[in-house]
This record gives C-alpha cells, structure tokens and sequence, in this order.
C-alpha cells in the first residue's frame, strides 16, 4: 500500500546443460522479470546473447499460421471466454493431428474468398463503365469500325446543338449527362472544340458486343451470384471458426509460451559452457523460486542475491488493495510510479469518485452510468477495459450518493431538501426557493484544493528524501516546504484582511505593527521564508509562483462544471416539460399530441447528451485535477513495468 | 443615458441586466482564449500520443494547462451571477 512491491535482484549462473529445466521453471512460476543482457563491445569478458533453444522456428511458423486463422476469424484472446481449459498434452496432440488440416481448410477458403473478391471488383468496375452507355440505345458493335466517320461518346454538362451533319443521342438519366456523337471526319474537329466547350469528358468505349443495357444486367448478374458465394465463404469459415475457437486460442497460448521459452535465451548472457542471468522477483516470492530451481538442478546452480543500487532500473509492480487495482489503469496512463517513490493510486482510486461525484452528483445519472458500466462488461472483456468499467461504477455510486445530498435527480429536484448545499439554479417558471448556494459550493471547492495541494506538497517532501540523495534531498525537501510556506502565507495574509465565509476570519486579530495584525505579520514571515526556500533550490522557479493561485482556483470547476451540468439538465427539463408537454396536457388536440411526442424525444435526446457530457466533464475533470494539479507537486514517474518472464494460463493447463 | 422617466427598478434592471452580458462575456472571451492556446498544444499532443502511445498523460497534462483561463472566466461569472 502506497509503496510499489518491494523487489530482490537475483544473479543465476548455471551449466548450458540445465538451461531448459531452469527456463521451464522460471516460466512455469512466472515472477522472474529479465533483465535482458546487453553485450558490451569492448569488454573482453567472452560474454555472448545465447541462441535460442531448438524448436523455436517450428513453434514460431505454426503460430503465425495460426494468428492468421484467428485474423481471418476475427478472434481476439483477449475477448475470448473462457469456457473449458484443454490440457496442454491434448493441445499438442491436436497441433500435430488437427491443426494442418484446419489451416489447409482455412487458408483454401481465404484464398477462394480473395479471388472472389477479386472477381467481383473486376465486375463492379465493368458495369460501371456500362451505365452511361446503357442511357443510348445503341448496340455497341454500332460504336465501332468507321473510317469515314469519328464517334464522340462521354459526359457532358448540358445538351449541345450540332450545326453540322451528325447523328446524336442526349441523356440526362445517368450521372454526369451522356452525350453520343457521330459526325464526318471533316468536321471532327469544329465538333470536338465545340463538345469540349460544354466540358465535354471522353470515355472509351467497352470492348464488348451486344446492347449495353444488357450486358451490364449480366454483370449485375454476376456481382448477385458472387456475393452469394462470397456468403456461403463467409459462413463456412465462421461455422470453423465457431467450432475450432477454444482449440485455436488454446494453440495460441501454448505456442506462445512455447515461443517464449525458446527465445529466452536471447536475453541471457553465454560463455562457451554456462550462461548467466539477472533479473528481478517480488520479495516474498524469492526464496520460493529460488529452492524450486535448486531442487529441479539438483544444485547444479549458483544463485546470488545482488544489491539494489539504481531505482530506474527496478521494475515496478503495484501492491494495492482490491478496490484500488482498477485505478492502477488511470496511474499508467499517466507514468507508473518509479520504485522508490510513494505510489498514490490508492488516494487517486479514493478521491477520484468523490470528484466525480461531486461534479455529477445527480441520482439519475448516477443510476444510468452505474447500468451502463454494469451491462457493457458483457461486452468489453479485455484487461484494462473492465478496470475501466469498474472504476465507472465505483464513481457512479458516488455520484448516487452526492445526487442524494445535492437532492437531484435528471435536474428534479427529489422530495427533499437539499443535505448538503444546494445546487437547484432557478430556472423555469416553477422555480423557487433560494437558488444555487454557489459561493458556498465555490469555497468548498477550493478547500478540498487547498487540502489536496498540501497533501501533494508533504508527499512531495516525502518523496524527496527517497529520490534523491545527499544535499540534494534535503534542498528539494526544503523547496517542497518552501511551496507549502508560500501558499499558506498567502492565505493567511488574505484572511487578515477579508473575512471570507466558511474561512477563518482573522481581521479581528491584534495590530502588531504597519497595520498588518498578527496573523498578517505570520503570513508575511511564510510567504518569505517560502520564497527563500523554492529559490534555493532553483531561483527559476520563483517565477511559477502564481501557479499556486491558478491551481487552488482550478479546484473551482469541482462546483463550476457540476453546475453547468445542473444547468442543462434543467433547462431540457423546462423546454420539454415546462414549454412542451404540459401546456398540452391541460387540452388534448392532434397537434397537441404531436408537440407531446416531439416534447418526449427532446426530453430524452437531451438526458441522453448531458449523461455523455457529464461522464466526459466529470471524469475527464476529476482526472485532470490529479494530473496536472496534484500529481506536479510530487509525482514523477516513469517506473518500467514488472513483466514477469512467464503466462497466466487462461485456456490450457499442464 | 438616464432619462427623466427612468425610475430606480429600471436602472437595477438594467444593471442586472448588464451583469448577465459581462458573465456571459467572461466565460466566452476565456473559452475562446482556451481554445486558441489548446488548439496547437492539443495538434502536437496528439502528434506525440501517435508516436509513442507512453506519452498520452504528459500530453493530456500539456493540453489542458490553458484550460485553467476558461475556469478563471467561469468562476468570474458565477460571481457576478449569484
């Protein structure tokens, strides 16, 4: 909690001999994260990358076949269920037996489909030559074969009179206008200036025989039949698909791993007899594996625990509480944590939701986004979008709960008053009581900021003792102090002179000299004594002083966005109850009804678009007050993924 | 400007009236000064995000730095509002 994993690097040296047992075992227990060995050039330590173990091209071609049936499927492992778990050896089996003539049946109906596909395009683009000619009642053989006369055929923009001897057909039923022209070949040349003035463009004649009209039904005709064929494809490679989908994602995993392991190698550091290993295992799990793999050698091997010395270079794993891991998605979206710093994604997944909740805190809302995250798990499977789901309901409730204290429901008021400060803005002929409490909402918004600032400031003091060393830790911690100074100087140096509501007054102090009481003198003594602190660091930073106002006051969209949420919800609400539906109401008429209808689908429609803009305001909000106004004052990030060398099993076991 | 018919609810009137355009000034004047700033910032975010999917956070950090002018317009606002 609030700290990465603890992590021990392990050396393991052993004979080449017992390569395979020992990457059979590190994978099997799946906590080994590899460092992967760099040769240096210039050392002459006889240090190679290994090869990698026989079996590996093998295992690699068939897996390529197989994501390719997969592609052409359309399946995705990620989304698969996980209905009944194949034991490996059967896996294998089947690979051996089953697999070549699910491929060779797979890749002949691709290939067909292509081909069909193919065949269709070469259709399309015939019968797309044919539909200006198909407008002119010629046969096409009537196109061709003159010698004392030139043809004239293409679109045209209007009609055109020809005042030599010609023969012409105009249409204006296809696209683009069709015009045909015969004229003497004396007279080609004044005919085409003329055609080419009303933006005459040529097209060439088909190479066919017969009425156009005709021939483009036959290819109709034939883009009809294979489109048919294209279905029954279709159909048969999804009838394979459906009834090979847990044998193919079962190939994919065992294959993979089968890959994996035999390129493990490629990361390991080799001498003509032994090769060598570094890497990184969770600190409780260390001792475990490092028995397993004395035990599975027999001792032919030399394990050696090595000292952490640099923290970039540790892989990060997060150790978090169950209803704080969804909220780890949010946190590498931003950076992982480094290793020797505070991991905050347990206060971000506490916090979060009540931003969210305090934005969109509306009992309607709240309700549809809990049965929105609810029914879109049947739909999305993968890994990071159920966090995301999980993370959505978990601020939908709260945002339930703060729709109950704000009394709000769709911009409804609910039969009570409101428990906390009250949101209701006044609009609408019906409205009444005292309006929004704003001011109110306002400053508690900027505590909360001035909270969360402070919280992030002493973290940030925390922080730097771990992160750097020497005078260097004790000049940032001193700088993280110095903000804290600063902002709080300010605010005492504000509440001696103006009294703010839901703020301590401190005009009434007694005057200590120049007019300024003692609570000003303090102030001043802060805000100094702060910029003292921020310049020894680095005099340059000074010069970010006025961000502590505009990140206190950033807090106030906390009450700004929420209610222009409210605002929306209400004014939907009186355009579609208020100026539609209920004037109707009192006399029934057919137009009345009609007004009605349209008054249901504006209620709607709108309910519907302020649900997507509160969930983008509220989330995108509350997210972006971590990011850039808390996280700035101690986060850095930018730890590496622990990546454990092994798989977690999903649809085959040993 | 005050006429001899003006009577006292008329310039109160008015004055709210004229509280209600600088609200609503405030809050468009910074919303469009937001989205000036945000508009190369956001291009070059994505740009970045493009090429390297790891940036995403420090990009969406980038971008809505200026979004902070549109709050000081709206805070303005609900002040002159209420």
């Amino acid at each position: 909690m609030l700290r990465p994993e603890r992590m021990r690097r392990l050396l393991i040296a052993a004979p080449k001999s017992e390569i395979d047992t020992i990457i059979r075992e590190l994978y099997r227990h799946n906590v080994y994260h590899i460092e992967d060995f760099v040769p240096e050039s210039t050392s002459g330590d006889g240090l190679s990358i290994g090869h990698p173990l026989s079996g590996a091209s093998d295992a690699a071609s068939a897996l390529i076949k197989i994501r390719a049936i997969e592609n052409a499927c359309g399946i995705d492992p990620e989304n698969v269920e996980v209905r009944t778990r194949l034991p490996a050896s059967k896996v294998r089996a089947m690979i051996r037996t089953d697999l070549p003539s699910i491929v060779e049946e797979v890749e002949g109906l691709v290939a067909s489909r292509s081909r069909l596909e193919t065949r269709q395009k070469e259709h399309e683009q015939r019968a797309k030559e044919f539909e200006p000619f198909a407008a002119a009642p010629l046969d096409l053989e009537l196109y061709r074969g003159y010698t004392r006369f030139t043809v004239f055929t293409g679109h045209i923009a209007h009609d055109v009179t020809i005042d030599v001897p010609h023969e012409k057909y105009f249409s204006d039923r296809v696209d683009g206008n069709m015009i045909v022209a015969v004229v003497p070949n004396e007279h080609r040349e004044q005919v085409e200036r003329m055609l080419l003035d009303a933006g005459f463009q040529a097209i060439p004649v088909p190479e066919e025989t017969g009425a156009p009209a005709d021939r483009l039904k036959a290819h109709n005709d034939e883009i009809q039949k294979i489109n048919g064929e294209l279905a029954t494809i279709n159909g048969k490679i999804a009838s394979i698909c459906a009834r090979h989908t847990d044998f193919l994602v079962a190939c994919d995993e065992l294959l993979t791993a089968d890959v994996e392991r035999a390129e493990a190698p490629l990361r390991f550091a080799t001498t003509e007899e032994t090769f060598i290993t570094e890497g990184w295992v969770p600190g409780d799990r260390a001792d475990r594996i490092q028995e397993a793999l004395k035990r599975a050698t027999n001792d032919r091997i030399y394990i050696e625990e090595l000292e952490v010395d640099d923290d970039t270079s540790v892989p990060v794993e997060y150790q978090n509480p169950s209803f704080a891991t969804p909220s780890q998605l949010l946190m590498d979206l931003y950076g992982r944590p480094r290793y020797s710093e505070l991991d905050p994604t347990l206060l971000l997944a506490i916090v979060f939701p009540i931003f969210f909740g305090m934005i969109l805190g509306d009992v309607g809302y709240g309700a549809v986004l809990l049965a929105l995250s609810l029914g879109l798990r049947k739909v999305l499977k993968s890994e990071g979008g159920r966090a995301l789901l999980k993370v959505l309901s978990i601020s939908s409730i709260s945002s339930i709960i703060f729709g109950v204290l704000y009394s709000e429901a769709f911009g409804f008021a609910l039969p009570w008053e409101p428990l906390f400060f009250s949101r209701h803005l006044n609009i609408g002929g019906a409205a009444t009581g005292h309006g929004p409490q704003v001011v109110e909402l306002m400053i508690i918004a900027i505590w909360i900021g001035i909270l969360h600032i402070t919280l992030g400031r002493l973290i940030g003091t925390r922080n730097a003792r771990s992160l750097y060393h020497g005078k260097h830790a004790t000049k940032a911690m001193i700088s993280n102090l110095g903000w804290l100074g600063f902002m709080w100087g300010l605010l005492l140096l504000i509440w001696a002179f103006f009294p703010i509501p839901m703020m301590p007054d401190l005009t009434g102090l007694p005057v200590v000299a120049m007019g300024f009481n003692l609570a000003a003198v303090t102030g001043v003594v802060l805000l100094v004594a702060g910029i003292i602190g921020i310049a020894q660091e680095n005099p340059l930073e000074v010069v970010e002083l006025p961000t502590i106002i505009s990140h206190v006051l950033s807090y106030a969209r906390l009450t700004a966005v929420g209610l222009s949420s409210v605002a929306i919800a209400m004014v939907v609400n009186y355009i579609s109850i208020g100026m539609m539906i209920e004037p109707q109401l009192e006399a029934i008429t057919p137009v009345g009804v009609i007004l009605i209808i349209v008054g249901i689908l504006v209620f709607l429609l709108g309910h519907v678009l302020n649900t997507a803009l509160g969930l983008l305001g509220g989330g995108l909000h509350s997210i972006r007050l971590h990011y850039v106004e808390f996280f700035t004052k101690f986060y850095k990030g930018g730890g590496k993924k622990y990546n454990p060398f092994g798989m977690k099993l999903k649809f085959t076991e040993e | 400007m005050v006429d001899v018919g003006t009577t006292l609810e008329m310039v109160q009137a008015s004055q709210a009236g004229m509280s209600a355009v600088g609200a609503g000034l405030a809050v468009g004047l910074t919303g469009v000064g937001t989205g000036l700033a945000e508009m190369g910032i956001g291009a070059a975010a994505v740009g970045a995000t493009a090429e390297n999917r790891d940036m995403f956070g420090l990009a969406l950090l980038f971008t809505v730095i200026p979004e902070t002018i549109v709050i000081f317009g709206l805070v303005v606002a609900l002040l002159l509002l209420f």
